[in-house]
């Protein structure tokens, strides 16, 4: 009984391969998608190496070694040399021997440098967040789907209740009533971002149970767990793949819109929301505050975005030929 | 002589479609002819090409088709070097065609009366025409009188003003004719009704409604006896026959049904692997069958006279089309292939009297 | 279609029922967040001003009932809704009821979300349609590009920049500029009867007031509409593309039609369901107030009050925002799943 289920495994992963294959194919031979791929892994790479490229400690405005204790406020609101400083006491100009790129901000602090080290700190988040919440919500979509009968009624009826919210309405009240650090509002994402994958999956796996091959299975003697997991959900894998990585700019933005709002757990906290809200306050002075973090953000979001749709484009069963 | 008398010819037509997988040769130099007023039984497996091969001459191929050679002359012009709108107009009242599944190729949402009628709004002089004709002669025109109007369009006097509304309703009252003609039974109500709410027998209908409506002199129905059952065929060929006489269309009638194009067609016309192989009358082509591969699918049919143990079949398998075997494709699968079998195509050549075979057997 | 109303009006009916759990089962999950959650906001702390007492602080936990036990304090809002009490709002909304407080702000919303549909279907179906039909050529990319930017851009950053171009530096290079802030220059100059200003200002005849209206309703529509639209194009494109692979365009053509006409008759209608779904349920989204949106533009929507409510905590406001949002997206949801019944003939119940 185990070989015949392992026979058709190893002939479903034959056939997978090739898949991926032309997948992989038809994927090069976009061009938007490859533009998106591109720009993601450089910012994953950029990720994991910001705090190498740049300091950790120059996000901290108060304790800066080299200032002893402060960014001096002639640093404040810059944009770059000969930039005019007109609050404290009188206007004069910036001469200090620092060049900034970008501008500083609110604290002083060069906003390239906070930019480059609030990357890890939103993908890392966007990375958490989206994994947790497509294993979490798939693994429900695919024991509801599977078993059936009265848990799924139970399960679509919670994610009802999930989905008559906006996403970011839930994600505030839950914010703000379990408190501002990180994990906490890490949580609160995750739980509102969990609902359309048990739909996705519930879909996927009715779909699946409409074919002959589960009941195939059951007759060579396969147990349910197994045909679950070694049959069913690899098949389905694929638009969940696509829904993650199109939640992954999503993510992004959403947990940037908290820190915007003001859920942030420190206001010096190096993060795109975070830096753009300092400036919210200057918008006009120092417009810059605002529209690199949220550039980034943009960009950022733009790749994910790209490969996502690319890879719905090409996983599309009716549109590959 | 009959051999001025074709409608339709087809030299040498090569069609291939990009894949991933690699360039499908479909059509590998397909060679046909049509004469006036016969119905053609255009016979193959499944996959043989006998529906690109209708679909070319209708300029109805996907995007990722490609006509690479061959000609497809029409009442003496090559279709393929018209533009892409003069086809489309010889469509609207030239070339018609019924496919296989009317389920999938009737419009789901949209009614039957909007669907057909509109085949008639395409060609609103024709309707001017009939309704001046009826207000001058002061008869009702039905749609089989149309059938006999081709030739005498200009002659009507066209100063009668003729109202939108009066086109309309005369474009309705030939849909509710010509769904009689077809045998459909309460044309009124059929006509309100979506595609979904008809039986398969009776969308089939509707479908050579469609086709009917324009009066074309060139027909195509793609295995349109397939998706039915066995008493539905029968009604459907039957009236197929009705309107041969009626019409005064030629016929290319595609299916992979021996016995269908038995009973209907006046010539049969055996593809295979993208190639025409045989062509001949159609008792001819049952009684003496040239071609190695009609032959032995005449063999495989079960008779039911003399029952065997086992039924024959061709061995080997339908050749793949993205490295389909060189010269004549039939060659791997053929008892008698020869050398020359495997380094050129055979021609078709007319060997007997109106017999046709590309076969190095046979000549060539 | 006799028959088939019948069994549509059960099938309304039973939906209906089935929102009343779900609405009860918001209720209790908000309810509970705002009040009973241990580690948030006092549920008193809105009605509490720094100069109180701790007297007068235990006389309004009192008078609100907050001191009862949790359970009992959702019986009692039950009952109270049920008479049309909502309770009052905190000090940051004047005290007033949070039912009044929500409808005054909300015509604000539904003029923004109705003015931003709107540029989303005039802009996204066009967008989707042309990039299905020029698959992968230009203008497909090119859509594509616009339409995944829309999607990846953050929402208050559009705004942001709405508000740099259009209103500072428009204004800095004395180019005729846009109103930053606010849905109305010329608050009170006319009666208030809708409460959305374009509409008011049209009632009341006064052309100016209308197009001071309109003017400060261009940016914040666009800017939620920038971000919807792209969604809205991808949708369409998907859903053209599959319509157009369809055998029935294969028939169409084979008739003679215009190229033309295939689309326009035979296609749109086909692959315009699943984008008038889509649509319905993006409007309902944003009828729960653009947050950002309206927070960057500060209009006077129920989006930004409801922001404001959550950091005061005012359980009374959140109460009644979560559930009129919660409504208006399940009815939303019901009203297109019934619209879909009646644009595709095949759907029976």
């Amino acid at each position: 009984m185990t070989s015949n289920s392992t026979k058709v495994r190893a002939g479903e992963w034959a056939a997978r391969w090739a898949d991926l294959k032309y997948t992989l194919y038809l994927l090069r031979k976009n061009p938007l998608v490859m533009t998106g791929s591109v720009i993601a892994i450089f910012f994953i790479v950029l990720a994991l190496l910001a705090n190498f490229i740049v300091d950790p400690n120059l996000a901290n405005p108060t304790g800066y070694p080299e200032f002893h204790g402060q960014y001096p406020f002639e640093r404040k609101f810059v944009w770059n040399k000969d930039s005019i400083i007109n609050w404290g006491p009188g206007i004069r100009l910036y001469e200090g021997p620092e060049q900034f790129y970008l501008g500083t901000d609110n604290w002083g602090r060069d906003l390239l440098k906070m930019i480059i080290l609030a990357i890890p700190v939103d993908m890392e988040n966007a990375v958490i967040i989206t994994v947790a919440a497509a294993v979490f919500g798939t693994l429900i979509g695919a024991l509801a789907g599977y078993i059936g009968g009265v848990i799924d009624e139970v399960v679509l009826r919670i994610t009802d209740i999930f989905f008559a919210f906006p996403a970011l309405v839930l994600a505030l009240v839950f914010a703000a009533m379990i408190g501002r650090s990180i994990p906490t509002l890490r949580l609160a994402l995750l739980l509102v971002w969990w609902p359309p994958y048990v739909r996705l999956m519930r879909g996927q796996i009715l779909g699946e149970k409409e074919k002959g091959y589960v009941e195939a299975l059951r007759g060579l003697g396969a147990g349910h767990l197994r045909i679950l997991f070694r049959h069913i959900m690899p098949n389905s894998i694929y638009p969940i793949l696509v829904q993650a990585t199109l939640d992954f700019g999503g993510v992004i933005l959403t947990f940037s819109a908290l820190m915007f709002l003001g859920f942030s757990p420190s206001p010096s906290l190096p993060e795109l929301g975070n830096l753009a809200a300092a400036g919210y306050e200057h918008i006009f002075e120092a417009p810059w505050l605002i529209i690199f973090p949220g550039l980034t953000m943009l960009i950022i979001a733009l790749a994910f975005n790209l490969v996502g749709d690319g890879l719905r484009d090409v996983l599309d069963p009716k549109l590959r030929r | 002589m009959r051999e001025k008398n074709y409608i339709l010819e087809v030299k040498d037509l090569k069609v291939n479609f990009h894949t991933y997988r690699g360039e499908v040769k479909a059509l590998n130099g397909v060679d046909l002819k049509l004469y006036r007023r016969e119905i053609l039984g255009l016979v193959g497996e499944s996959g043989c090409g006998k529906s690109v091969t209708a679909l070319t001459i209708l300029g109805l191929l996907p995007q990722n088709a490609c006509v690479i050679g061959g000609e497809i002359l029409f009442k003496g012009e090559d279709l393929l070097k018209k533009s892409k709108e003069d086809v489309r107009i010889l469509r609207t009242n030239e070339l018609a065609t019924v496919f296989q599944d009317p389920l999938t190729y009737l419009n789901p949402v949209l009614r039957i009366e909007t669907q057909l009628k509109e085949v008639f709004m395409l060609n609103k002089k024709l309707l001017r025409q009939a309704v001046i004709a009826q207000k001058a002669h002061g008869k009702n025109v039905t749609f089989s009188s149309l059938l006999s109007w081709k030739e005498e369009l200009a002659t009507e006097p066209s100063d009668l003003k003729v109202s939108r509304a009066e086109i309309k309703k005369m474009a309705k009252h030939l849909c509710v004719d010509i769904l009689g003609l077809v045998k459909l039974p309460d044309p009124e109500r059929i006509l309100r009704q979506y595609p979904f709410e008809l039986s398969g027998g009776m969308r089939q209908r509707t479908m050579i409604a469609m086709a009917l409506a324009r009066r074309p002199s060139f027909f195509v129905a793609d295995e349109i006896t397939t998706a039915v059952d066995v008493t539905i065929q029968a009604q459907i060929l039957h009236l197929m026959r009705e309107l041969r006489d009626k019409m005064d269309a030629s016929t290319i009638m595609i299916t992979h049904d021996l016995s269908v194009a038995a009973e209907i067609a006046d010539r049969i016309a055996v593809m295979y692997g993208g190639n025409v192989v045989e062509v001949a009358p159609t008792v001819e082509i049952f009684r003496n069958p040239l071609h190695p591969y009609t032959t032995m699918l005449m063999k495989s049919i079960p008779n039911v006279k003399k029952p065997v143990k086992t039924l024959k079949s061709i061995p080997g398998t339908v050749p793949e089309m993205i490295n389909p075997p060189s010269g004549c494709r039939f060659h791997p699968r053929c008892p008698f292939a020869m050398d020359k079998c495997r380094k050129k195509r055979p021609k078709l050549i007319e060997t007997i009297e109106r017999h046709e075979v590309a076969c190095y057997l046979i000549g060539g | 279609m006799g028959g088939q109303q019948v069994k549509v009006y059960e099938y309304v009916i039973r939906r209906l029922i089935l929102m009343i759990f779900v609405l009860l089962g918001v209720s209790i999950l908000v309810f509970y967040l705002a009040r009973g959650f241990p580690s948030g906001l006092a549920p008193w702390a809105p009605y509490i001003d720094p100069k109180m007492t701790e007297e007068q602080i235990q006389e309004v936990i009192r008078a609100h009932g907050f001191d009862q036990p949790i359970l009992l304090q959702y019986f009692y809002w039950l009952r109270d809704i049920l008479h049309g009490d909502w309770g009052l709002t905190g000090i940051w909304a004047q005290g007033r009821p949070a039912n009044e407080v929500f409808l005054s702000h909300f015509p604000y919303t539904v003029e923004l979300s109705v003015t931003a549909i709107i540029l989303t279907v005039a802009i996204g179906l066009p967008l989707g349609i042309i990039s299905a039909l020029k698959n992968n050529k230009l203008p497909d990319h090119a859509s594509r590009i616009i339409a995944l930017t829309g999607y990846s851009t953050p929402s208050y950053w559009f705004g942001f920049i709405l508000q740099l171009v259009f209103f500072y530096y428009f204004s800095l290079w004395g180019l005729p500029h846009l109103p930053s802030s606010g849905a109305s220059g010329m608050e009170g100059a006319v009666a208030r009867v809708t409460g959305m200003p374009v509409l008011d200002g049209l009632l009341a005849g006064n052309l100016e007031y209308t197009i001071d209206a309109i003017r400060h309703l261009i940016l914040p529509a666009f800017s939620l509409a920038f971000i919807s639209l792209g969604f809205l194009a991808r949708i369409v494109r998907a859903s053209m593309l599959e319509v157009m692979r369809q055998d029935y365009i294969t028939l169409a053509r084979s008739k003679g039609l215009k190229e033309r006409v295939v689309i326009y008759r035979h296609a749109l209608k086909n692959a315009l369901i699943p984008a008038v779904t889509l649509t319905g349920i993006f409007f309902a989204s944003l009828l729960g107030g653009a947050m950002i949106t309206e927070y960057v533009f500060a209009w006077p929507g129920v989006g930004q009050l409801s922001l404001r409510a959550v950091f005061q905590g005012d359980s009374n406001f959140l109460l009644v925002y979560t559930l009129m949002i919660a409504a208006i997206i399940v009815i939303a949801n019901l009203v297109v799943d019934v619209a879909y019944i009646f644009l595709d003939p095949r759907i029976k119940y």
